[in-house]
């Protein structure tokens, strides 16, 4: 085992093993701070995959923007709802758990079934492309100039819905006009 | 194998590096505060005091680790290493010199800039670990400061990089003097791809970049927490903020973030605008002064001169303002640095496509 791979499993060892945690520790602030853990051990992985701005970019907008939100939100929000949550028995095949076991089991089998059909190894434009990027390539130079030709529509269609957000929140934001 | 060895080598000369800048830093920071309040700073230990910040490592080494009884011990624990470790980590993509970079990354920028933005969770992590309103309140203001000042830096550097068309920090530096790969012109009219010197820096190469230099600078002060912006740790109201209950080693991890971030954002600010290791002094005629002050040993020299003149403009700015409050701190960010910096933005884009 080269030490690439002992890094990778390293990587993907510590995303499972934190998002487990993450849905089964009871603290609810070291849950979210593990979910740290999760989004860069992530970030790690698209680096293997060729993606390193995909892994820049989830530590700018995941870590950096939404992580430091949901912390926000837990800090600010009072403590008595906090300790409410951590007092509710969990047992796992109480009643009140079988709508979400349900729905977890059946998207499980869908996400299942649609992996199982499209046979992602045997796909014949995967195995028939010329284009493979290479460890030494200028990835951020091959996603400007898609951004610009091949997806200009998507792209500009995205900047448009987050003007939109940005007007709705400065409006929103904006103190009201006594009458 | 060879290949990890100097990496692992590189990082520990980066982070003796970063120890020995942070001791070399508290000693001038001190002798300045001396010198702007009219007395004399650290004068007692060695010639001139020079040996006081040694003395105050060797006190902190064996301070005790104190962990208050209500406090999450482990989020207190690791939150001083989180936050020296984005620092130090952003400390991989800067170049010292032509080709002198520990990691060359095409995306080196951004990279920077992401890897920085960890340190906000190190705060939260021990404003909420210490369990002290103090400290709360303390990392609440400091990450709505850093969060608010990314967006004018981000953007102030993102005019930088649409002039220079790449987002390596290597080729940055590259093309502001004269080893430039493409003709650069001074102001848009005069072609100084030869003369090279202060005029091939960007700021030169395209006046605006000036105020989006400014505008960077601004708001990498409040992104280190230095004063004018210090008042996550306003002493008069919140005792010391989120490092209130640090003792010992933890506190000597936060305040080396705190003095290798002033380096890293500095750094950052002179490679983008300042000409990163380029010389400042142009060809003359036959006074080759450019071609005569570069080379890989001229490089590290320039780089770290303009840097330490940059960090001692911080602490000029810190020891010369008083603390902004809050809300003009806001309005500062949202009103006129983040239109600012999206006009800059606009200009370069224009300059790039009909000057250049």
């Amino acid at each position: 085992m080269n030490i690439e791979q002992i890094v990778f499993y390293f990587f993907a060892a510590s995303v499972l093993l934190s998002a487990f945690m993450v849905v089964f520790i009871k603290n609810m602030v070291r849950s979210i701070f593990l979910f740290f853990v999760t989004l860069f051990s992530m970030a790690g992985l698209f680096v293997f995959a060729l993606a390193d701005f995909i892994a820049v970019t989830q530590l700018i907008v995941y870590v950096g923007g939404m992580l430091v939100l949901m912390i926000f939100a837990f800090l600010l929000s009072s403590k008595t709802i906090l300790n409410k949550s951590e007092v509710k028995e969990s047992n796992l095949l109480g009643l009140h758990h079988i709508p979400g076991l349900f729905i977890a089991l059946l998207f499980f089998l869908i996400l299942f079934i649609t992996i199982y059909q499209a046979n992602p190894d045997q796909l014949s434009w995967v195995n028939n492309s010329e284009n493979v990027i290479q460890v030494n390539d200028n990835t951020i130079h091959f996603i400007g100039v898609n951004l610009m030709t091949r997806y200009l529509i998507p792209f500009e269609i995205i900047s448009v819905l987050l003007m939109m957000a940005l007007i709705g929140a400065s409006h929103l934001a904006r103190r009201e006009k006594k009458i | 194998m060879n290949f990890y060895i100097i990496s692992i080598l590189l990082a520990l000369l980066l982070f003796s590096f970063v120890a020995a800048f942070a001791l070399f830093a508290v000693y001038a920071e001190r002798k300045i505060a001396g010198f702007i309040q009219d007395r004399l700073g650290p004068t007692e230990n060695g010639k001139y005091g020079s040996l006081q910040t040694l003395a105050d490592i060797l006190k902190l080494l064996q301070k005790e680790f104190i962990i208050p009884s209500a406090a999450d011990k482990i989020l207190f624990s690791l939150a001083p290493i989180i936050i020296f470790i984005s620092v130090y980590m952003g400390f991989a993509g800067l170049p010292w010199s032509a080709g002198v970079i520990p990691i060359s990354l095409n995306i080196g920028v951004v990279y920077i800039f992401a890897i920085i933005s960890i340190e906000s969770i190190g705060i939260l992590m021990a404003g909420w670990g210490s369990n002290n309103k103090y400290s709360l309140l303390g990392a609440l203001r400091s990450v709505a400061q850093v969060i608010s000042y990314e967006i004018p830096s981000g953007i102030a550097i993102v005019s930088a990089v649409m002039i220079a068309q790449t987002l390596d920090m290597n080729a940055i530096a590259l093309r502001q003097g004269i080893g430039t790969p493409e003709t650069i012109w001074f102001l848009g009219f005069w072609d100084v791809s030869h003369v090279g010197g202060i005029f091939s820096w960007h700021i030169f190469q395209a006046p605006h970049l000036i105020i989006a230099y400014a505008i960077y600078f601004i708001a990498s002060l409040a992104e280190c927490n230095r004063a004018p912006f210090d008042i996550p740790e306003a002493e008069s109201e919140l005792v010391a903020g989120f490092h209130t209950e640090y003792t010992g080693l933890r506190f000597g991890f936060i305040f080396l973030g705190e003095y290798s971030m002033m380096f890293l954002v500095g750094m950052v600010g002179v490679v983008l605008f300042l000409g990163g290791w380029n010389t400042p002094l142009p060809n003359i005629g036959a006074l080759k002064l450019a071609d005569w002050t570069s080379g890989i040993a001229w490089g590290i020299f320039w780089t770290f001169s303009k840097v330490l003149v940059i960090v001692g403009v911080q602490m000029w700015i810190r020891w010369t303002l008083p603390r902004v409050r809050i809300d003009h701190l806001m309005d500062l960010c949202w009103k006129v640095l983040t239109p600012l910096a999206f006009l800059c933005m606009l200009c370069s884009g224009v300059w790039r496509l009909l000057i250049m």
